[in-house]
C-alpha cells in the first residue's frame, strides 16, 4: 500500500514541478535575454575584483573602463561601456550591451596587456610596443592605475616562477574566484525570481500541490496515467531545456485538476473544507508551495524525478504482491494486461478502443468525455422483451 | 473475455433486490473499467410506457454513441437490468469526489424515468435505487459521498439536469441503508395467507408452469399455454398498471387478490 501509492504520488508530484520548473526557466530566460541582468552582475563583480567599488577609487573605475574597453573584451559585446554604473545591481538591473561572459583567458590577457602597454587609446599599436613578457609586465606595472591591482599583478608574476603561462593561469584563477561570487549572486537573484514567477504561474494557472495531492492520491487512473508520463519523461535529458509552449502543452495534457475552469476555486477541491476563507487559505498556501518547488529549479527535480523512479522500480508492488485486489479483479490483472498494474488504463493508450472483445484498452481521452443520457429512445423496449428478473420474492 | 464488474448482480441479489441478466452483459463494454469509486445516478429521460422502455437504447446506444450507456438500468418496479461488466459511456466530462475520469471510475445506473413532471418516480424504484447503490458501496467500500448525481459530476455544471430527485436526500437514505438504521427491504411473500384450511397459493412468476398460471392466463386473455412466459408477465405487468399495482409482472397475494375480483 505505503509504496506504490504514495510513491506514486511523490511522482506525480515531482513531475509536476518539473514541468513547472521547465515553464518558470524559459520564462526567466526570455525575461534574462531582455534584460540582461547577468551582464550587471559580472560588470559589478570586475568592478568589485579591480576594488573600484571602495569609495572614490576613481583610479580603479578608470582601469575598468580600461578592461571593457580592450579589444579582446570590447569584441564581446556590441555598443559601448558606459562610467555612470555604481551600485550593486538589483534583481531586474539592466545590463544593457554588457557580455553576459567573459572568457578567464581573455580577462587575463587584456589586463597583462594593459600593464604591458598601457591604455588602448593612449599607446597606438606598433612595431616600436614593446613585448609581453614578465619583465615588460614588472617594469610597467604602473599603467595600471589601481595599486590593488598592481599588487596582485606583482603577486602573479613572482608566484611564476619565471613562465609567462604561469603567470597568466595565476590572473586567470583570481579573475575565475571572482566570477564564482558573480555566479552566486546571480543564482540567488535567479532563485528569487523564478520564486516570484513561480507564483504567479501558479496562481495564473491555479497549480495548487495540495490539490493535484489528494486527486493523485484519490484518483488511481490519473495517478497510473501520470506515473507513466513521468516515466517516459525521465528517460529524455532534453527536458529540463524544454520549449515554453510544448511544456505548457505537457502540463495540459495531464488532466489534472489545474486551471480555472471552475472559477471559484473550490470546484478543483472538494474536499477542502466548505467555508470560502478555508479554501483560499489552502489555495494560498497551495501556490506557494509551488512556487518554492519551481524556485529549487528544474534540474533539481529531473535528477529527483530519475532517483524515484530508480526506487520506484525496486518497490513496484503490483507486479508482485495483488494481494489487496478482489479475487476477480486479480484474475482480470493476470489474464488481461500480464501482471502490469491494474490501473491503468486510461489516456495513455491509442484511440480507436472500444470493441466489446478487448478489455485491456480501455478509453481514450475523447472516450472519457461521452454520455448518453440525454439519448432519445428510438428502439423502445416493450415489457415482452424484457429479460427475465429473479430475487425480490421471499424465499 | 468477462469484464471486472461481474460482481454486481451477486452484491444486488444479496441485498434482496430484483435482478434480470441482459444477455451477453459480462462481456459488454466500452473496454474495460478502473478501480470503482463510486456510482453515479442517472435517469433515462426515457418514454412513458413500459417498465424499462429504454433499455434497448442503453445496450446499444444511438448512432452518434456506441452503447453500453450504463452498467445498471433500473425499471420503474425497481427491478435491476444488469447490462454490462465492462465500461460504459454514461458519464462524459465532470469531477466528483476529485475523480474526473467517471466513465472508467464509475458505475452509471440509469434509471427509467422521463425527468419530468408527468412521471413521478415509484416508491419501489427509488427503494430500489437507495438500495443498490448502498450494496455497491459497501462492495467496494465507499461512503454515501461516492454516490454523484449525473448533474453534480458534470461540467461546466448545468450541462446535465439528471437525476431529477434530490441527491442529498438521496445520499441521507443511502447513509442510513449503510449504517443499518433502514428498515429491511419488503419482499414479496412466497405464498398467500393461508385462508381457512386451504393453503394460499404460491407467488408465481416468469418460469412458471401449471394450472395456476392457466388460470392466470384465462383471467387475462391471453394464450393458455400453462407456462408463464414474457407475454403472460407483460400482460400480468398491464393488469398491475390499470389496478394501480406495482407493475412487476410477479403474481404475489395482492395480484391474486385483484385478479379474483376482476
Amino acid at each position: 500500500m505505503f509504496g506504490s501509492d504514495v510513491l506514486d504520488v511523490a511522482v506525480g508530484l515531482i513531475f509536476v514541478y518539473l514541468l513547472v520548473s521547465v515553464l518558470c526557466s524559459a520564462i526567466r530566460e526570455g525575461l534574462e535575454a531582455w534584460l540582461k541582468t547577468r551582464a550587471a552582475y559580472l560588470e559589478h563583480g570586475i568592478r568589485e575584483l579591480l576594488h573600484a567599488n571602495d569609495g572614490n577609487r576613481s583610479d580603479a573605475k578608470g582601469l575598468v573602463e580600461q578592461i571593457y574597453k580592450h579589444p579582446l573584451i570590447n569584441g564581446l559585446f556590441s555598443g559601448n561601456y558606459e562610467t555612470a554604473r555604481g551600485k550593486r545591481p538589483r534583481l531586474f538591473s539592466k545590463g544593457g550591451d554588457l557580455p553576459s561572459y567573459i572568457p578567464s583567458k581573455n580577462f587575463a590577457m587584456a589586463l597583462m596587456d594593459l600593464a604591458a602597454r598601457g591604455p588602448v587609446d593612449c599607446a597606438a599599436a606598433g612595431p616600436a610596443t614593446p613585448v609581453i613578457s614578465l619583465d615588460s609586465i614588472r617594469s610597467n606595472v604602473k599603467n595600471i592605475p589601481s595599486p590593488d591591482v598592481q599588487r596582485v599583478l606583482l603577486t602573479a608574476l613572482d608566484s611564476a616562477q619565471g613562465s609567462l603561462d604561469r603567470a597568466q593561469q595565476n590572473i586567470e584563477a583570481w579573475y575565475d574566484s571572482g566570477m564564482d561570487r558573480v555566479s552566486g549572486w546571480y543564482k540567488r537573484s535567479t532563485q528569487w525570481i523564478i520564486f516570484m514567477i513561480g507564483l504567479i504561474v501558479a496562481v495564473g494557472m491555479n497549480v495548487n500541490t495540495l490539490v493535484i495531492v489528494d486527486y493523485l492520491y484519490v484518483n488511481d487512473a490519473a495517478r497510473a496515467a501520470i506515473v507513466a508520463r513521468a516515466e517516459k519523461a525521465s528517460a529524455n535529458p532534453t527536458l529540463p531545456n524544454q520549449s515554453f509552449e510544448q511544456t505548457k502543452k505537457e502540463l495540459n495534457e495531464l488532466q489534472l485538476p489545474i486551471g480555472w475552469e471552475g472559477s471559484n476555486g473550490s470546484t478543483n477541491g472538494p474536499r477542502w473544507g466548505k467555508s470560502s476563507g478555508t479554501v483560499w487559505v489552502t489555495a494560498v498556501f497551495g501556490w506557494l508551495l509551488t512556487a518554492f518547488a519551481a524556485s529549487m529549479g528544474a534540474p533539481f527535480w529531473f535528477d529527483l524525478l530519475n532517483k524515484v523512479m530508480v526506487i520506484r522500480s525496486t518497490v513496484k508492488p503490483h507486479e508482485k504482491s495483488p494481494e489487496e485486489s478482489s479475487e476477480d479483479r486479480q484474475k482480470k490483472t493476470v489474464e488481461g494486461t500480464g501482471g502490469t498494474s491494474p490501473s491503468i488504463t486510461v489516456q495513455t493508450t491509442a484511440p480507436g478502443a472500444g470493441t466489446t472483445t478487448t478489455p485491456s484498452i480501455a478509453g481514450t481521452p475523447e472516450d472519457e468525455n461521452l454520455d448518453g443520457c440525454d439519448v432519445s429512445v428510438e428502439d423502445v423496449t416493450s415489457d415482452e422483451q424484457l429479460p427475465a428478473a429473479e430475487g425480490g420474492v421471499q424465499s | 473475455m468477462t469484464f471486472k464488474l461481474t460482481w454486481l448482480p451477486k452484491v444486488l441479489k444479496d441485498a434482496r433486490q430484483k435482478v434480470a441478466l441482459v444477455d451477453g452483459w459480462e462481456d459488454r463494454g466500452r473496454g474495460d473499467v478502473g478501480p470503482i469509486f463510486g456510482v453515479i445516478c442517472h435517469h433515462t429521460s426515457g418514454p412513458v410506457t413500459g417498465n424499462m422502455p429504454s433499455l434497448a437504447t442503453l445496450i446499444k446506444g444511438r448512432p452518434d454513441l456506441r452503447g453500453p450507456l450504463a452498467q445498471l438500468g433500473l425499471g420503474r418496479d425497481g427491478t435491476w437490468y444488469v447490462i454490462a461488466a465492462g465500461r460504459c459511456n454514461h458519464a462524459g466530462k465532470g469531477i466528483w469526489q476529485g475523480v474526473a475520469t467517471g466513465n472508467t471510475n464509475f458505475i452509471g445506473i440509469e434509471a427509467e424515468n422521463t425527468g419530468l413532471a408527468n412521471d413521478p418516480w415509484p416508491d419501489v424504484q427509488v427503494d430500489a435505487y437507495q438500495r443498490g447503490v448502498a450494496a455497491i458501496l459497501t462492495h467496494i467500500g465507499r461512503g454515501a459521498d461516492f454516490c454523484a448525481g449525473h448533474r453534480e459530476y458534470a461540467l461546466p455544471s448545468g450541462r446535465k439536469p439528471d437525476p431529477s430527485f434530490e441527491m442529498t436526500l438521496f445520499r441521507q437514505s443511502v447513509a442510513a441503508i449503510l449504517s443499518g438504521t433502514a428498515a429491511p427491504p419488503e419482499l414479496i411473500p412466497a405464498v398467500e395467507a393461508p385462508v381457512g384450511n386451504a393453503s394460499g397459493r404460491p407467488t408465481l412468476r416468469r418460469g412458471a408452469t401449471g394450472e395456476l398460471v392457466k388460470t392466470i392466463q384465462k383471467k387475462l386473455g391471453v394464450e393458455v399455454i400453462g407456462t408463464f412466459g414474457s407475454k403472460t408477465e407483460a400482460a400480468v405487468r398491464q393488469f398491475q398498471r390499470d389496478h394501480q399495482m406495482v407493475a412487476d409482472g410477479i403474481v404475489g397475494p395482492k395480484t391474486w387478490a385483484a385478479l379474483d375480483t376482476a
